[in-house]
């Protein structure tokens, strides 16, 4: 199995959605001049939970992006053979072309990834960066993370990493392309 | 003149200024990124900034006021009639002997900051934010050892070695402000197995990465780092030979007698923190190679100058200076200055607040720039006559901005204002915009020259960076320093000799081998990269009168203030049945305060990418008290002001207190104006008009405020 993969490290995400913004930039996801809060589409979002009552507290932040799932719930739910999981990387991409704008893939996603561009009329999301780590980069989000909290790389090399710096899975957030890691 | 390509410049969506590379492509500005040759990091806030460089919101022209102050009407004028409108004004002042009544609050970028300069050239003054964002800080360690006025200070947390203590005391540096690269180096450090300690009314992203949260009650720091050293001094554990060696004589004998009675118990009795927590935190400290403080909110507060003091007693009896880990002691980049150099006058003389009715209250003020905050109550008494703003708001960021704004408006019996003129430079509609008479249009630092080598950098301003054009102009916007070195040049050829702001820097550059061709040829930078450790002993000496390390401030012997307090600031210890919460106001890394640049950012007023709700946060146990439910529109009343707010219920706040997030609340631009959100300055009491609570010291003045919150 070919799979690259981006490793989410909780100890060290702090919330800051730096890499929001970078993605955005990057792909160009925002008319600079015009666009207004609530309008603009995003590959990766922040989420976080905070448990326990004062002042005996816990909390985590972390990335959500596409999880360049292994059974593509999107791409079957896609008649138009828009979404494929790319062989060489096991990225899953979205085809402008091929996609009619149906958004039957959207509701499909359990991650709730998908963005869709109502003005040109098609879905489209992450897409690992396809370009860049085609040709020997990091992916954008990586790249920037203000604090180091992303890897990528091939997913068993990653978790491989992680076991060596002694952070364990939590299998629980997600059991796809997207590691998600802390020490225990 | 412009390139495609990664083109080195400086970040500007904050005061930290980041050294960044710009990637231009067609002229265009497409993305953004650190610059590896210096720290590497761009924060949410940086990544935005072409949003604020290409906003349709963006002032492309000069405009003057129509109507009143206040109502927000303009008319375009040229960049000729704006001129010479400011010159008449400033010529009309000096020529009545007033020079002095002209006032820039700015930013300045360097501590020769073209801008500056014209003001020394003017005869007027510069006042900036320091006054109220840490002061107090500065002039502690001005105080007792001597170090070079800076702005944040913050400890080089890539310097923490194994085992050191990282302290945060009312500090949010994952919110950045000193370096993008700070949580990293924070990060890191943890790593490398030093310990985090976050001491916080607030249980915020910082407390959640931290090996210890020790929740305080606001304004305490100076109680519970008392009690540290009490203990560290009658149990020996402090650093005898440091001391022996450093500090002035008969200091520490001193110290001793005034700290005896400063006991963990009986200084756990006013911050709150368990007497056991300040022993065992005390004990951390004894036992760690290093140790270092950053404390930013809680420096705001009435207790400013007595928290910077003890704090200063901490890092001295540990013998934290200057270490690895420790206190750093910054230097600054020996530039060549631009002769010939005008002086500036003087302001213990001639600054509004020696001029008018409560300038004896005044006599211990030693902070070396005018007091901010002060403008208001200046106005009032005629001691302010022209105003001129560049990167600030002060119709916002002033504590009471209400006040501020009233003055602006006031009027002598003939229907003229009291304020006679009020100018603002600005990329995008600000509030202060709304109350000015002249409204020039900046540029963003992507289409601007500046030349940075400020200590407050988180290099410490070993080094120097170039902010340098790399796209074309938006508009009729034009820099504001050089705005004014045009204005200097009519007003003041004999100042203003050289040709424009790049031959300015290349003179100043000349002093350290560099010039602007060559910093743009080396990625930005000049940066020799060491930092100098106890450079006090290269010098055999500390740079305070007697050389030595002043732990005992003999100068405010007849205020009674010669050690500091553990008191709580003046304003939490009355009032508290009429209005039984505490204000705790905070900054988040997505919005820069009240700047409108990044208020009015769509990226970062976005929910998904930045901020866009300022709810009042209160705890459950609160809560409940009060019979309020999440969600619930409330009255958050001050004895000075108040606002409607809806309440967010939250563990993450000690009860008793209630937090607003500063810098919402604008009324101007289309993004900065979304929802209905408050200002937190709306309930805080303008400074000018509480001298009583004021530390007339150190020049802070205080953000401490209660309130009562109501439905
Ligand atoms: S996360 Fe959603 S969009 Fe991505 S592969 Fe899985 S189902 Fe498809
Ligand atoms: S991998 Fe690339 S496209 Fe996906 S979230 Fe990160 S930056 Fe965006
Ligand atoms: S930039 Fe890094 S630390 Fe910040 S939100 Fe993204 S993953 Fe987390
Ligand atoms: S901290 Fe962020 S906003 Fe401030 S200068 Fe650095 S990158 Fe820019």
């Amino acid at each position: 199995m070919r799979q690259l993969s981006i490793m989410v490290d909780l100890d060290r995400c702090i919330g800051c959605k730096t890499c929001i913004v970078a993605c955005r930039n990057h792909h160009g996801l925002i008319d600079h001049e015009n666009d207004q809060p609530g309008q603009m589409a995003n590959y990766i979002r922040v989420e976080s939970k905070t448990e326990g009552v004062f002042p005996n507290l816990k909390e985590d932040s972390w990335v959500v992006m596409c999880q360049h799932c292994k059974k593509t719930p999107c791409a079957k739910a896609c008649e138009y053979d828009a979404i494929t999981k790319d062989e060489q990387t096991g990225i899953v991409l979205f085809d402008q072309e091929k996609c009619t704008g149906c958004g039957e893939c959207i509701e499909k996603c359990p991650y709730h990834v998908i963005q869709f561009n109502k003005v040109d009329n098609y879905a489209h999301k992450c897409n690992m960066c396809y370009e860049r780590v085609t040709h020997g980069l990091d992916p954008i989000c990586v790249d920037v993370c203000l604090t180091e909290a992303l890897s990528f790389g091939e997913k068993e090399i990653l978790l491989m990493q992680a076991e060596a710096k002694g952070k364990q899975v939590i299998k629980k957030m997600s059991t796809q392309s997207i590691i998600y890691v802390k020490t225990p | 003149m412009y390139e495609d390509g990664w083109i080195p410049t400086i970040c500007y969506q904050c005061k930290a200024e980041c050294a960044i590379l710009a990637r231009v492509e067609n002229g265009v500005v497409k993305e953004v990124k650190g610059n590896p040759r210096g720290r590497g990091k761009v924060c949410v806030k940086g990544m935005a900034g072409i949003t604020s460089l290409y906003s349709s919101e963006r002032l492309k022209f000069p405009m003057k006021r129509v109507g009143e102050r206040g109502s927000g009407n303009f008319e375009r004028i040229t960049w000729d009639e704006a001129m010479e409108i400011m010159e008449t004004k400033l010529t009309e002042l000096r020529d009545r002997g007033e020079a002095h009544k002209f006032t820039y609050s700015m930013f300045p970028h360097s501590v020769t900051d073209p801008k500056w300069r014209f003001v020394n050239a003017c005869g007027g003054f510069i006042s900036t934010g320091l006054p109220h964002c840490d002061s107090g800080k500065i002039m502690a360690m001005i105080h007792t050892f001597g170090c070079f006025p800076n702005h944040h200070i913050a400890p080089m947390y890539n310097t923490v070695p194994k085992g050191g203590l990282m302290i945060l005391s009312g500090r949010h540096p994952f919110g950045c402000l000193d370096d993008a690269c700070v949580p990293k180096h924070i990060l890191d450090a943890k790593d490398r197995g030093a310990k985090l300690i976050v001491i916080d009314p607030l249980y915020r992203t910082e407390a959640s990465k931290a090996d210890w949260w020790i929740p305080i009650k606001p304004g305490g720091d100076a109680s519970l780092f008392l009690g540290v050293c009490n203990y560290l001094l009658e149990n020996d554990l402090h650093n005898v030979p440091f001391c022996d060696k450093w500090v002035r004589e008969g200091d520490m004998d001193n110290l001793k007698a005034y700290i005896k009675d400063k006991t963990p118990e009986a200084m756990s009795k006013i911050c709150e923190v368990p007497a056991t927590d300040i022993v065992k935190l005390a004990k951390m400290v004894a036992e760690a190679p290093s140790a270092c403080i950053d404390a930013f909110k809680s420096i705001m507060y009435g207790n400013a100058m007595d928290w910077g003091h003890a704090w200063t007693i901490f890092l001295v009896i540990t013998g934290n200076l200057d270490n690895p880990g420790g206190q750093p002691l910054p230097d600054i980049a020996p530039m060549a200055p631009v002769e010939p150099v005008p002086p500036a006058p003087d302001l213990a003389e001639l600054g509004y607040h020696r001029t008018g009715k409560d300038r004896e209250k005044f006599d211990n003020y030693n902070f070396f720039l005018q007091p901010t905050w002060y403008a208001a109550q200046a106005i009032k008494e005629d001691a302010l006559k022209v105003f001129i703003a560049t990167e600030c708001n002060p119709a916002m960021s002033e504590m009471g901005s209400n006040e501020w704004r009233k003055a602006v408006t006031m009027k002598n019996e003939d229907g003229s204002y009291k304020l006679e003129l009020l100018v603002v430079t600005e990329i995008m509609p600000s509030e202060t915009m709304k109350w000015a008479d002249l409204v020039l249009p900046d540029q963003t630092n992507y289409e601007r020259w500046e030349l940075l080598y400020m200590p407050w950098w988180y290099n410490f301003a070993h080094g120097a960076a170039l902010c340098q054009p790399v796209v074309k102009p938006i508009g009729e916007s034009r820099h504001a320093n050089s705005v004014f070195i045009d204005l200097g040049k009519r007003m003041f050829p004999e100042y203003f000799a050289f040709k424009d702001d790049v031959e300015y820097y290349d003179i100043e550059l000349a002093g350290v081998g560099m010039s602007v061709k060559k910093l743009q040829e080396n990625g930005g930078l000049w940066s020799p990269g060491a930092a100098g450790f106890r450079k006090y002993e290269d010098n055999g000496k500390f740079n305070t009168p007697s050389g030595k390390i002043e732990l005992q401030w003999q100068m405010y012997k007849d205020a009674g203030q010669e050690w500091p307090s553990p008191e709580l600031p003046l304003e939490y210890r009355r009032g508290e049945e009429e209005f039984p919460f505490i204000l705790v106001n905070f900054r988040t890394i997505f919005l820069n305060n009240t700047g409108a640049w990044s208020q009015n950012n769509a990226q970062l007023r976005d929910p998904i990418s930045g901020l866009d709700a300022n709810p009042c946060l209160i705890n459950p146990i609160d809560a409940k008290k009060l019979g309020l439910e999440e969600g619930d529109m409330v009255t958050m009343e001050s004895s000075t002001g108040k606002i409607e707010i809806p309440i967010k219920l939250t563990e993450k706040i000690i009860p008793g207190c209630a937090g607003i997030i500063h810098g919402f609340g604008h009324t101007m631009g289309k993004v900065a104006s979304r929802g209905n959100w408050s200002s937190d300055n709306e309930l805080i009491a303008d400074a000018g008009s509480t001298l009583d609570e004021q530390d007339m010291r150190g020049g802070e003045a205080h953000v401490s405020t209660r309130v009562k919150i109501y439905k």
